[in-house]
Protein backbone atom coordinates (compact mmCIF):
# COMPACT_ATOMS: atom_id res chain seq x y z
CA UNK A 1 0.00 0.00 0.00
CA UNK A 2 2.81 2.44 0.87
CA UNK A 3 4.43 1.89 -2.54
CA UNK A 4 1.07 2.37 -4.28
CA UNK A 5 0.54 5.67 -2.49
CA UNK A 6 4.03 6.85 -3.34
CA UNK A 7 3.45 6.03 -7.00
CA UNK A 8 0.09 7.79 -6.93
CA UNK A 9 1.65 10.90 -5.46
CA UNK A 10 4.37 10.93 -8.10
CA UNK A 11 1.86 10.63 -10.95
CA UNK A 12 -0.56 13.26 -9.67
CA UNK A 13 -0.58 16.49 -11.65
CA UNK A 14 0.54 19.63 -9.86
CA UNK A 15 -1.72 22.66 -9.41
CA UNK A 16 -0.06 24.39 -12.36
CA UNK A 17 -0.42 21.34 -14.56
CA UNK A 18 -4.08 20.92 -13.66
CA UNK A 19 -4.80 24.59 -14.43
CA UNK A 20 -3.09 24.18 -17.81
CA UNK A 21 -4.87 20.93 -18.62
CA UNK A 22 -8.33 22.22 -17.66
CA UNK A 23 -7.98 25.63 -19.27
CA UNK A 24 -11.77 26.03 -19.55
CA UNK A 25 -12.22 25.72 -15.78
CA UNK A 26 -11.79 28.68 -13.46
CA UNK A 27 -8.23 28.68 -12.09
CA UNK A 28 -9.64 30.22 -8.93
CA UNK A 29 -12.00 27.27 -8.42
CA UNK A 30 -9.08 24.91 -9.02
CA UNK A 31 -6.89 26.73 -6.51
CA UNK A 32 -9.75 26.65 -4.03
CA UNK A 33 -10.26 22.90 -4.44
CA UNK A 34 -6.55 22.25 -3.93
CA UNK A 35 -6.35 24.49 -0.88
CA UNK A 36 -9.35 22.68 0.60
CA UNK A 37 -7.79 19.34 -0.27
CA UNK A 38 -4.46 20.21 1.33
CA UNK A 39 -5.66 22.89 3.80
CA UNK A 40 -3.60 25.88 4.99
CA UNK A 41 -1.32 26.99 7.76
CA UNK A 42 -0.43 30.60 8.56
CA UNK A 43 2.98 32.21 8.87
CA UNK A 44 3.65 34.37 11.93
CA UNK A 45 3.40 37.46 9.74
CA UNK A 46 0.06 36.29 8.37
CA UNK A 47 -1.31 35.67 11.85
CA UNK A 48 -0.16 39.13 12.95
CA UNK A 49 -2.10 40.58 10.02
CA UNK A 50 -5.35 39.11 11.36
CA UNK A 51 -6.94 41.95 13.30
CA UNK A 52 -9.63 40.81 15.72
CA UNK A 53 -11.35 44.18 15.34
CA UNK A 54 -11.66 43.79 11.58
CA UNK A 55 -11.37 40.15 10.68
CA UNK A 56 -13.30 37.09 11.72
CA UNK A 57 -10.94 35.23 14.04
CA UNK A 58 -13.48 33.67 16.35
CA UNK A 59 -16.35 31.36 15.34
CA UNK A 60 -18.30 28.51 16.82
CA UNK A 61 -19.29 25.94 14.25
CA UNK A 62 -20.82 22.52 14.21
CA UNK A 63 -17.67 20.87 12.83
CA UNK A 64 -14.99 23.15 14.24
CA UNK A 65 -14.52 26.19 16.39
CA UNK A 66 -11.92 28.93 16.22
CA UNK A 67 -10.79 31.29 18.95
CA UNK A 68 -12.90 29.79 21.75
CA UNK A 69 -10.01 30.25 24.17
CA UNK A 70 -8.83 33.51 22.61
CA UNK A 71 -6.58 31.44 20.36
CA UNK A 72 -7.56 33.64 17.45
CA UNK A 73 -6.96 32.61 13.87
CA UNK A 74 -8.49 33.62 10.51
CA UNK A 75 -11.71 31.65 10.13
CA UNK A 76 -11.35 31.40 6.36
CA UNK A 77 -10.17 33.08 3.17
CA UNK A 78 -11.60 34.88 0.16
CA UNK A 79 -9.99 35.12 -3.27
CA UNK A 80 -9.82 38.19 -5.54
CA UNK A 81 -12.77 37.02 -7.63
CA UNK A 82 -15.00 36.66 -4.56
CA UNK A 83 -14.73 32.90 -4.11
CA UNK A 84 -14.44 31.72 -0.53
CA UNK A 85 -12.09 29.03 0.63
CA UNK A 86 -13.39 27.31 3.74
CA UNK A 87 -10.41 25.67 5.28
CA UNK A 88 -8.31 25.49 8.40
CA UNK A 89 -5.03 23.92 9.36
CA UNK A 90 -4.86 20.12 9.16
CA UNK A 91 -1.28 18.98 9.24
CA UNK A 92 -1.84 15.22 9.17
CA UNK A 93 -2.60 14.94 5.45
CA UNK A 94 -0.44 13.29 2.78
CA UNK A 95 0.17 16.59 0.99
CA UNK A 96 1.67 19.50 2.89
CA UNK A 97 -0.70 22.41 3.49
CA UNK A 98 -0.44 25.71 1.63
CA UNK A 99 1.03 28.56 3.65
CA UNK A 100 -0.69 31.94 3.94
CA UNK A 101 2.00 34.60 4.19
CA UNK A 102 2.12 38.38 4.25
CA UNK A 103 4.39 39.74 1.53
CA UNK A 104 4.80 43.43 0.60
CA UNK A 105 1.77 44.31 2.68
CA UNK A 106 -0.55 41.77 1.05
CA UNK A 107 -1.68 38.27 1.98
CA UNK A 108 -0.86 35.44 -0.38
CA UNK A 109 -1.36 31.72 -0.62
CA UNK A 110 2.09 30.25 -1.09
CA UNK A 111 3.31 26.78 -1.89
CA UNK A 112 6.93 25.82 -1.20
CA UNK A 113 7.76 29.53 -1.05
CA UNK A 114 6.13 30.38 -4.40
CA UNK A 115 3.23 32.83 -4.65
CA UNK A 116 0.00 31.18 -5.76
CA UNK A 117 -2.69 33.86 -5.40
CA UNK A 118 -3.64 36.86 -3.29
CA UNK A 119 -6.21 36.28 -0.53
CA UNK A 120 -8.06 38.23 2.12
CA UNK A 121 -9.39 37.16 5.49
CA UNK A 122 -13.13 37.08 6.08
CA UNK A 123 -14.48 40.21 7.67
CA UNK A 124 -16.01 40.28 11.10
CA UNK A 125 -19.74 41.02 11.23
CA UNK A 126 -20.93 43.92 13.38
CA UNK A 127 -22.95 41.65 15.69
CA UNK A 128 -19.94 39.49 16.57
CA UNK A 129 -19.03 40.96 19.98
CA UNK A 130 -22.55 41.83 21.13
CA UNK A 131 -24.50 39.91 23.75
CA UNK A 132 -28.03 38.55 23.68
CA UNK A 133 -30.37 39.67 26.47
CA UNK A 134 -29.60 36.37 28.20
CA UNK A 135 -25.92 37.35 28.21
CA UNK A 136 -24.61 35.03 25.50
CA UNK A 137 -22.00 36.30 23.03
CA UNK A 138 -23.70 36.45 19.64
CA UNK A 139 -20.70 34.85 17.90
CA UNK A 140 -21.66 31.69 19.77
CA UNK A 141 -25.17 31.83 18.32
CA UNK A 142 -24.43 32.55 14.67
CA UNK A 143 -21.38 32.63 12.44
CA UNK A 144 -20.91 34.79 9.40
CA UNK A 145 -19.74 33.67 6.01
CA UNK A 146 -19.00 36.50 3.58
CA UNK A 147 -22.70 36.89 2.72
CA UNK A 148 -24.46 34.18 4.71
CA UNK A 149 -25.54 33.89 8.31
CA UNK A 150 -25.08 30.36 9.67
CA UNK A 151 -27.06 29.05 12.60
CA UNK A 152 -26.52 25.56 13.95
CA UNK A 153 -29.47 25.02 16.29
CA UNK A 154 -28.38 21.56 17.40
CA UNK A 155 -24.74 20.51 17.52
CA UNK A 156 -24.88 16.80 18.13
CA UNK A 157 -25.85 13.99 15.77
CA UNK A 158 -27.78 11.13 17.34
CA UNK A 159 -26.63 8.63 14.78
CA UNK A 160 -23.55 8.60 17.03
CA UNK A 161 -25.64 7.27 19.96
CA UNK A 162 -25.01 3.77 18.69
CA UNK A 163 -21.76 4.59 16.96
CA UNK A 164 -23.41 4.80 13.55
CA UNK A 165 -22.47 8.35 12.60
CA UNK A 166 -21.04 9.07 9.16
CA UNK A 167 -17.45 7.88 8.95
CA UNK A 168 -15.99 11.09 7.54
CA UNK A 169 -17.77 13.29 10.09
CA UNK A 170 -16.24 14.81 13.20
CA UNK A 171 -19.44 16.43 14.50
CA UNK A 172 -19.75 14.03 17.42
CA UNK A 173 -16.09 14.33 18.40
CA UNK A 174 -16.19 18.11 18.00
CA UNK A 175 -19.30 18.42 20.15
CA UNK A 176 -17.94 16.20 22.92
CA UNK A 177 -14.68 18.15 23.03
CA UNK A 178 -16.48 21.51 22.87
CA UNK A 179 -18.83 20.53 25.66
CA UNK A 180 -15.93 19.40 27.81
CA UNK A 181 -13.62 22.34 27.11
CA UNK A 182 -15.98 25.29 26.98
CA UNK A 183 -19.37 23.98 28.03
CA UNK A 184 -20.95 24.28 24.62
CA UNK A 185 -24.68 23.53 24.79
CA UNK A 186 -26.18 21.10 22.27
CA UNK A 187 -29.18 23.28 21.51
CA UNK A 188 -29.55 26.98 20.87
CA UNK A 189 -32.25 29.03 22.52
CA UNK A 190 -34.80 30.43 20.04
CA UNK A 191 -34.84 33.87 21.64
CA UNK A 192 -31.04 34.12 21.43
CA UNK A 193 -31.32 33.27 17.74
CA UNK A 194 -34.06 35.86 17.19
CA UNK A 195 -31.97 38.59 18.83
CA UNK A 196 -28.79 37.66 16.99
CA UNK A 197 -30.50 37.71 13.60
CA UNK A 198 -32.15 41.03 14.49
CA UNK A 199 -28.73 42.48 15.25
CA UNK A 200 -27.16 40.98 12.12
CA UNK A 201 -29.77 42.61 9.89
CA UNK A 202 -28.72 46.05 11.12
CA UNK A 203 -25.58 45.82 8.99
CA UNK A 204 -26.55 46.95 5.49
CA UNK A 205 -25.34 44.69 2.69
CA UNK A 206 -23.82 42.05 4.97
CA UNK A 207 -26.07 39.04 4.45
CA UNK A 208 -28.05 37.53 1.60
CA UNK A 209 -29.11 34.25 3.17
CA UNK A 210 -29.69 32.41 6.43
CA UNK A 211 -28.64 28.79 6.64
CA UNK A 212 -29.41 26.33 9.39
CA UNK A 213 -27.97 22.92 9.91
CA UNK A 214 -27.91 20.49 12.78
CA UNK A 215 -27.08 16.96 13.67
CA UNK A 216 -29.83 14.42 13.11
CA UNK A 217 -32.36 14.06 15.93
CA UNK A 218 -33.93 10.63 15.63
CA UNK A 219 -36.59 10.88 18.34
CA UNK A 220 -40.30 11.56 17.98
CA UNK A 221 -43.37 9.63 16.97
CA UNK A 222 -41.93 9.32 13.49
CA UNK A 223 -38.14 9.37 13.04
CA UNK A 224 -36.89 13.01 12.87
CA UNK A 225 -40.15 14.47 14.27
CA UNK A 226 -38.24 16.22 17.07
CA UNK A 227 -35.69 17.58 14.58
CA UNK A 228 -38.56 19.00 12.52
CA UNK A 229 -40.06 20.66 15.60
CA UNK A 230 -36.70 22.19 16.46
CA UNK A 231 -36.33 23.70 12.96
CA UNK A 232 -39.87 25.06 13.11
CA UNK A 233 -39.24 26.73 16.46
CA UNK A 234 -35.95 28.32 15.40
CA UNK A 235 -37.11 29.31 11.91
CA UNK A 236 -40.20 30.95 13.36
CA UNK A 237 -37.98 32.90 15.75
CA UNK A 238 -35.81 34.03 12.82
CA UNK A 239 -38.90 34.85 10.75
CA UNK A 240 -40.10 37.38 13.33
CA UNK A 241 -37.37 39.65 12.00
CA UNK A 242 -38.80 39.89 8.47
CA UNK A 243 -41.75 41.75 7.00
CA UNK A 244 -42.34 39.01 4.43
CA UNK A 245 -43.33 35.45 5.29
CA UNK A 246 -40.54 33.96 3.19
CA UNK A 247 -36.92 35.03 3.40
CA UNK A 248 -33.86 33.67 1.51
CA UNK A 249 -32.91 30.69 3.61
CA UNK A 250 -31.85 27.06 3.59
CA UNK A 251 -31.97 24.18 5.99
CA UNK A 252 -29.53 21.31 5.65
CA UNK A 253 -31.31 18.56 7.49
CA UNK A 254 -32.16 14.89 7.68
CA UNK A 255 -34.29 13.36 4.93
CA UNK A 256 -37.71 14.31 6.19
CA UNK A 257 -40.93 12.62 5.06
CA UNK A 258 -43.33 14.53 2.82
CA UNK A 259 -45.55 15.18 5.85
CA UNK A 260 -42.62 16.63 7.80
CA UNK A 261 -41.40 18.70 4.85
CA UNK A 262 -44.85 20.16 4.28
CA UNK A 263 -45.10 21.01 7.95
CA UNK A 264 -41.82 22.92 7.90
CA UNK A 265 -42.62 24.69 4.64
CA UNK A 266 -46.08 25.77 5.70
CA UNK A 267 -45.16 26.87 9.21
CA UNK A 268 -41.94 28.76 8.54
CA UNK A 269 -40.40 31.12 6.00
CA UNK A 270 -37.73 28.71 4.80
CA UNK A 271 -37.21 28.74 1.04
CA UNK A 272 -34.82 25.89 0.23
CA UNK A 273 -34.03 22.42 1.45
CA UNK A 274 -30.91 20.31 1.42
CA UNK A 275 -30.47 16.79 2.65
CA UNK A 276 -27.06 15.30 2.15
CA UNK A 277 -26.65 11.89 0.54
CA UNK A 278 -22.91 12.20 1.40
CA UNK A 279 -21.96 9.46 -1.08
CA UNK A 280 -23.83 8.55 -4.26
CA UNK A 281 -23.66 4.79 -4.08
CA UNK A 282 -25.98 2.47 -2.17
CA UNK A 283 -23.31 0.02 -1.08
CA UNK A 284 -20.94 2.73 0.11
CA UNK A 285 -23.81 4.59 1.80
CA UNK A 286 -24.23 1.54 4.04
CA UNK A 287 -20.59 1.58 5.12
CA UNK A 288 -19.92 5.34 5.10
CA UNK A 289 -23.27 6.40 6.61
CA UNK A 290 -24.36 3.32 8.60
CA UNK A 291 -26.91 5.18 10.72
CA UNK A 292 -28.69 6.77 7.78
CA UNK A 293 -28.57 3.46 5.95
CA UNK A 294 -29.99 1.36 8.80
CA UNK A 295 -32.78 3.69 9.88
CA UNK A 296 -33.88 5.17 6.56
CA UNK A 297 -31.95 3.47 3.77
CA UNK A 298 -30.34 4.81 0.61
CA UNK A 299 -33.37 4.44 -1.66
CA UNK A 300 -35.75 6.04 0.82
CA UNK A 301 -33.34 8.88 1.68
CA UNK A 302 -33.09 9.60 -2.02
CA UNK A 303 -36.84 9.29 -2.62
CA UNK A 304 -37.55 11.80 0.16
CA UNK A 305 -35.17 14.33 -1.43
CA UNK A 306 -36.93 13.91 -4.76
CA UNK A 307 -40.28 14.39 -3.01
CA UNK A 308 -39.04 17.68 -1.52
CA UNK A 309 -39.01 19.18 -5.02
CA UNK A 310 -42.82 18.98 -5.09
CA UNK A 311 -42.93 21.11 -1.95
CA UNK A 312 -40.01 23.54 -2.31
CA UNK A 313 -39.84 23.67 -6.10
CA UNK A 314 -37.25 22.89 -8.73
CA UNK A 315 -33.98 24.70 -8.01
CA UNK A 316 -34.82 24.94 -4.32
CA UNK A 317 -33.72 21.43 -3.33
CA UNK A 318 -30.28 19.94 -3.49
CA UNK A 319 -28.10 17.28 -1.96
CA UNK A 320 -24.53 17.45 -0.78
CA UNK A 321 -21.82 14.86 -1.17
CA UNK A 322 -18.45 14.61 0.51
CA UNK A 323 -16.49 14.60 -2.72
CA UNK A 324 -13.82 11.94 -2.67
CA UNK A 325 -15.14 9.88 0.24
CA UNK A 326 -16.23 7.31 -2.35
CA UNK A 327 -12.55 6.34 -2.53
CA UNK A 328 -12.23 5.73 1.22
CA UNK A 329 -11.08 2.25 2.16
CA UNK A 330 -12.05 -0.42 2.79
CA UNK A 331 -14.87 -0.78 0.33
CA UNK A 332 -14.49 2.41 -1.68
CA UNK A 333 -13.67 2.62 -5.36
CA UNK A 334 -10.08 1.70 -6.02
CA UNK A 335 -9.68 3.92 -9.08
CA UNK A 336 -10.64 7.55 -9.40
CA UNK A 337 -12.03 6.84 -12.86
CA UNK A 338 -14.58 4.34 -11.49
CA UNK A 339 -15.46 6.62 -8.57
CA UNK A 340 -16.09 9.56 -10.86
CA UNK A 341 -18.16 7.58 -13.34
CA UNK A 342 -20.41 6.10 -10.65
CA UNK A 343 -20.87 9.40 -8.84
CA UNK A 344 -21.76 11.41 -11.92
CA UNK A 345 -24.14 8.74 -13.21
CA UNK A 346 -26.05 8.81 -9.95
CA UNK A 347 -25.91 12.63 -9.80
CA UNK A 348 -27.61 12.65 -13.19
CA UNK A 349 -30.53 10.72 -11.72
CA UNK A 350 -30.88 13.45 -9.09
CA UNK A 351 -30.67 16.17 -11.76
CA UNK A 352 -33.37 14.43 -13.80
CA UNK A 353 -35.61 14.73 -10.74
CA UNK A 354 -34.86 18.45 -10.30
CA UNK A 355 -32.27 18.04 -7.57
CA UNK A 356 -28.77 19.54 -7.84
CA UNK A 357 -25.78 17.78 -6.37
CA UNK A 358 -23.02 19.88 -4.84
CA UNK A 359 -19.78 18.58 -3.43
CA UNK A 360 -17.42 19.66 -0.74
CA UNK A 361 -13.85 18.44 -0.61
CA UNK A 362 -13.31 15.47 1.66
CA UNK A 363 -10.65 16.18 4.24
CA UNK A 364 -9.89 13.21 6.50
CA UNK A 365 -10.27 15.30 9.62
CA UNK A 366 -8.74 14.24 12.92
CA UNK A 367 -11.60 12.94 15.05
CA UNK A 368 -13.35 11.25 12.13
CA UNK A 369 -13.23 7.48 11.59
CA UNK A 370 -11.46 8.13 8.27
CA UNK A 371 -8.83 10.39 9.83
CA UNK A 372 -5.84 8.42 8.56
CA UNK A 373 -6.98 8.09 4.97
CA UNK A 374 -6.00 10.08 1.89
CA UNK A 375 -8.24 12.20 -0.28
CA UNK A 376 -8.13 11.94 -4.09
CA UNK A 377 -6.02 13.94 -6.53
CA UNK A 378 -6.74 17.55 -7.47
CA UNK A 379 -7.61 16.40 -10.98
CA UNK A 380 -10.36 14.23 -9.52
CA UNK A 381 -11.94 17.25 -7.85
CA UNK A 382 -11.74 19.33 -11.00
CA UNK A 383 -13.44 16.61 -13.04
CA UNK A 384 -16.08 16.11 -10.35
CA UNK A 385 -16.81 19.86 -10.20
CA UNK A 386 -16.98 20.10 -13.98
CA UNK A 387 -19.26 17.07 -14.17
CA UNK A 388 -21.73 18.36 -11.58
CA UNK A 389 -21.73 21.83 -13.17
CA UNK A 390 -22.40 20.35 -16.61
CA UNK A 391 -25.32 18.33 -15.25
CA UNK A 392 -26.90 21.53 -13.97
CA UNK A 393 -26.47 23.07 -17.41
CA UNK A 394 -27.90 20.00 -19.12
CA UNK A 395 -31.00 19.95 -16.93
CA UNK A 396 -31.29 23.75 -16.57
CA UNK A 397 -31.05 23.65 -12.78
CA UNK A 398 -30.42 26.83 -10.81
CA UNK A 399 -28.01 26.65 -7.88
CA UNK A 400 -28.76 30.10 -6.45
CA UNK A 401 -29.57 28.44 -3.12
CA UNK A 402 -26.04 27.09 -2.68
CA UNK A 403 -23.86 29.21 -4.94
CA UNK A 404 -20.46 30.82 -4.38
CA UNK A 405 -21.97 33.67 -2.45
CA UNK A 406 -24.43 31.76 -0.30
CA UNK A 407 -22.36 28.78 0.82
CA UNK A 408 -18.97 29.08 -0.81
CA UNK A 409 -17.92 25.54 0.04
CA UNK A 410 -18.61 23.90 -3.32
CA UNK A 411 -16.07 24.24 -6.15
CA UNK A 412 -18.70 22.92 -8.57
CA UNK A 413 -21.26 25.64 -7.87
CA UNK A 414 -18.52 28.28 -8.17
CA UNK A 415 -18.46 27.41 -11.86
CA UNK A 416 -22.12 28.40 -12.21
CA UNK A 417 -21.07 32.06 -11.94
CA UNK A 418 -20.42 32.04 -15.66
CA UNK A 419 -23.60 31.65 -17.68
CA UNK B 1 0.30 46.39 -17.87
CA UNK B 2 -1.61 48.82 -15.67
CA UNK B 3 -1.48 52.52 -16.49
CA UNK B 4 -2.37 55.64 -14.53
CA UNK B 5 -5.28 57.71 -15.76
CA UNK B 6 -4.57 61.41 -16.30
CA UNK B 7 -6.57 64.00 -14.40
CA UNK B 8 -8.61 65.02 -17.47
CA UNK B 9 -9.66 61.40 -18.09
CA UNK B 10 -10.67 60.94 -14.47
CA UNK B 11 -12.75 64.11 -14.65
CA UNK B 12 -14.36 62.89 -17.86
CA UNK B 13 -15.38 59.55 -16.32
CA UNK B 14 -16.67 61.26 -13.20
CA UNK B 15 -18.75 63.77 -15.14
CA UNK B 16 -22.40 63.37 -14.16
CA UNK B 17 -23.75 63.80 -17.67
CA UNK B 18 -21.17 61.61 -19.40
CA UNK B 19 -22.49 58.58 -21.28
CA UNK B 20 -20.62 55.45 -20.16
CA UNK B 21 -20.65 52.13 -21.93
CA UNK B 22 -19.12 48.84 -20.77
CA UNK B 23 -18.23 46.13 -23.26
CA UNK B 24 -17.50 42.59 -22.12
CA UNK B 25 -17.27 39.22 -23.82
CA UNK B 26 -18.55 35.82 -22.79
CA UNK B 27 -16.58 32.58 -22.75
CA UNK B 28 -17.17 32.13 -26.49
CA UNK B 29 -16.02 35.67 -27.28
CA UNK B 30 -19.52 36.99 -27.94
CA UNK B 31 -19.60 40.73 -27.10
CA UNK B 32 -22.10 42.33 -24.75
CA UNK B 33 -22.35 46.13 -24.59
CA UNK B 34 -24.45 48.08 -22.09
CA UNK B 35 -24.83 51.61 -20.73
CA UNK B 36 -23.48 51.70 -17.18
CA UNK B 37 -23.93 55.00 -15.41
CA UNK B 38 -22.39 53.62 -12.24
CA UNK B 39 -18.87 53.44 -13.72
CA UNK B 40 -16.49 55.58 -11.72
CA UNK B 41 -12.88 55.93 -10.59
CA UNK B 42 -11.50 54.94 -7.18
CA UNK B 43 -8.66 56.50 -5.20
CA UNK B 44 -6.12 54.19 -6.84
CA UNK B 45 -7.14 55.32 -10.31
CA UNK B 46 -8.98 52.09 -11.14
CA UNK B 47 -12.39 51.96 -12.74
CA UNK B 48 -15.18 50.94 -10.39
CA UNK B 49 -18.30 49.30 -11.71
CA UNK B 50 -21.27 48.60 -9.45
CA UNK B 51 -23.18 45.50 -10.54
CA UNK B 52 -26.79 45.51 -9.39
CA UNK B 53 -27.94 42.20 -10.91
CA UNK B 54 -26.03 39.12 -9.81
CA UNK B 55 -27.18 36.95 -12.69
CA UNK B 56 -26.68 39.59 -15.39
CA UNK B 57 -24.75 38.86 -18.56
CA UNK B 58 -22.27 41.65 -17.74
CA UNK B 59 -21.57 40.17 -14.30
CA UNK B 60 -21.07 36.72 -15.78
CA UNK B 61 -18.74 38.14 -18.42
CA UNK B 62 -16.73 40.03 -15.81
CA UNK B 63 -16.29 36.78 -13.90
CA UNK B 64 -15.15 35.22 -17.15
CA UNK B 65 -12.66 38.10 -17.56
CA UNK B 66 -11.12 37.84 -14.11
CA UNK B 67 -10.89 34.05 -14.40
CA UNK B 68 -9.34 33.94 -17.84
CA UNK B 69 -7.59 37.30 -18.06
CA UNK B 70 -9.86 38.75 -20.77
CA UNK B 71 -9.96 42.50 -21.30
CA UNK B 72 -13.06 44.66 -21.13
CA UNK B 73 -13.61 48.09 -22.69
CA UNK B 74 -15.25 51.20 -21.36
CA UNK B 75 -16.27 54.03 -23.65
CA UNK B 76 -17.07 57.44 -22.19
CA UNK B 77 -18.52 60.43 -24.01
CA UNK B 78 -18.97 63.82 -22.36
CA UNK B 79 -21.74 66.30 -22.99
CA UNK B 80 -19.34 68.44 -25.08
CA UNK B 81 -18.48 65.52 -27.36
CA UNK B 82 -15.14 64.41 -26.01
CA UNK B 83 -14.85 60.63 -26.11
CA UNK B 84 -12.27 58.13 -24.85
CA UNK B 85 -12.07 54.39 -24.69
CA UNK B 86 -10.35 52.65 -21.77
CA UNK B 87 -9.40 49.01 -22.02
CA UNK B 88 -8.71 47.19 -18.79
CA UNK B 89 -8.82 43.99 -16.86
CA UNK B 90 -11.02 43.18 -13.85
CA UNK B 91 -8.70 42.55 -10.90
CA UNK B 92 -11.06 42.35 -7.97
CA UNK B 93 -14.68 41.52 -7.25
CA UNK B 94 -15.85 42.77 -3.87
CA UNK B 95 -18.90 40.84 -2.69
CA UNK B 96 -18.36 41.54 1.01
CA UNK B 97 -16.24 43.68 3.30
CA UNK B 98 -15.82 47.41 3.86
CA UNK B 99 -15.50 48.42 0.19
CA UNK B 100 -18.65 46.50 -0.72
CA UNK B 101 -20.60 47.93 2.19
CA UNK B 102 -19.42 51.47 1.38
CA UNK B 103 -20.86 51.25 -2.13
CA UNK B 104 -23.93 49.34 -0.91
CA UNK B 105 -24.87 52.35 1.20
CA UNK B 106 -24.21 54.79 -1.66
CA UNK B 107 -26.28 52.86 -4.18
CA UNK B 108 -29.10 52.30 -1.68
CA UNK B 109 -29.36 56.07 -1.23
CA UNK B 110 -29.25 56.70 -4.97
CA UNK B 111 -31.65 53.97 -6.15
CA UNK B 112 -34.27 52.93 -3.65
CA UNK B 113 -34.80 49.34 -4.80
CA UNK B 114 -31.20 48.65 -5.78
CA UNK B 115 -29.52 45.54 -4.36
CA UNK B 116 -25.79 45.64 -4.96
CA UNK B 117 -24.38 42.33 -6.17
CA UNK B 118 -20.71 43.18 -6.69
CA UNK B 119 -18.20 45.99 -6.81
CA UNK B 120 -15.84 45.35 -9.70
CA UNK B 121 -12.41 46.92 -9.83
CA UNK B 122 -11.08 47.27 -13.38
CA UNK B 123 -7.42 48.16 -13.79
CA UNK B 124 -6.88 50.39 -16.85
CA UNK B 125 -4.29 49.11 -19.32
CA UNK B 126 -4.84 51.25 -22.41
CA UNK B 127 -6.50 54.55 -23.28
CA UNK B 128 -7.59 55.49 -26.75
CA UNK B 129 -8.80 58.94 -27.78
CA UNK B 130 -12.09 58.58 -29.65
CA UNK B 131 -13.14 62.23 -30.06
CA UNK B 132 -13.97 62.58 -33.75
CA UNK B 133 -12.05 65.82 -34.40
CA UNK B 134 -8.89 64.47 -32.83
CA UNK B 135 -9.16 61.09 -34.55
CA UNK B 136 -9.84 62.81 -37.90
CA UNK B 137 -6.73 64.95 -37.57
CA UNK B 138 -4.66 61.85 -36.76
CA UNK B 139 -6.12 60.01 -39.74
CA UNK B 140 -5.27 62.80 -42.19
CA UNK B 141 -1.75 63.10 -40.84
CA UNK B 142 -0.95 59.39 -40.74
CA UNK B 143 -2.93 58.14 -43.75
CA UNK B 144 -2.99 60.89 -46.40
CA UNK B 145 -3.89 58.32 -49.08
CA UNK B 146 -7.13 57.30 -47.43
CA UNK B 147 -9.74 59.71 -48.68
CA UNK B 148 -12.21 60.14 -51.57
CA UNK B 149 -10.91 62.21 -54.49
CA UNK B 150 -14.15 64.16 -54.90
CA UNK B 151 -13.32 65.84 -51.64
CA UNK B 152 -10.19 67.30 -53.27
CA UNK B 153 -11.81 68.21 -56.58
CA UNK B 154 -11.91 71.89 -57.75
Amino acid sequence: MAVELLNKKQTELTLKEVIEKYSDISPYAIIKADVQRRTVVYSERALEAADKNIHQVQARGIFASVGEKHDYMPVSLILRDGLSILTGPVTTLRNAPYVVDKIDGKLYLTDSGELVEEVEYWYKPDFQDKLTSSGKPMWQIATARPQRLDIDPYSYCHFWDKGDGCRFCNMGANFNRSKREFNKPARLDAEDVYETVREALKQPGRFTNIKMTAGSILSGEEIFDDEVEMYIEILQAVGRNFKTKRFPSQIIASAFSEKQLARIYENTGVMSFTSDMEVLNEKLFASVCPGKSKLVGYKEWKRRIFAAVDIFGRGFVNTGIVGGVETAQPGGFTTEEDALKATLEEAEDFAQHGVSTVHCVWVPYPGSVFQNQNNPSLEYYVRLSKGLYELRKKYDLSIDMDNYRRCGNHPDSDLDRVL
Amino acid sequence: MAIRLEKDIIELVEEDKAVKVLATTDKDGVPHVVFKGSLNIDRDGNLIYLELLESSRTNSNLVNSIWFNKKVAVSVKSEDGRSVQIKGIPVKCHITGPVFEHYYKIISRRIQDADLAAVWVIEPEEIREETYKIRKAEEEKNHPLLLHLDRLAK
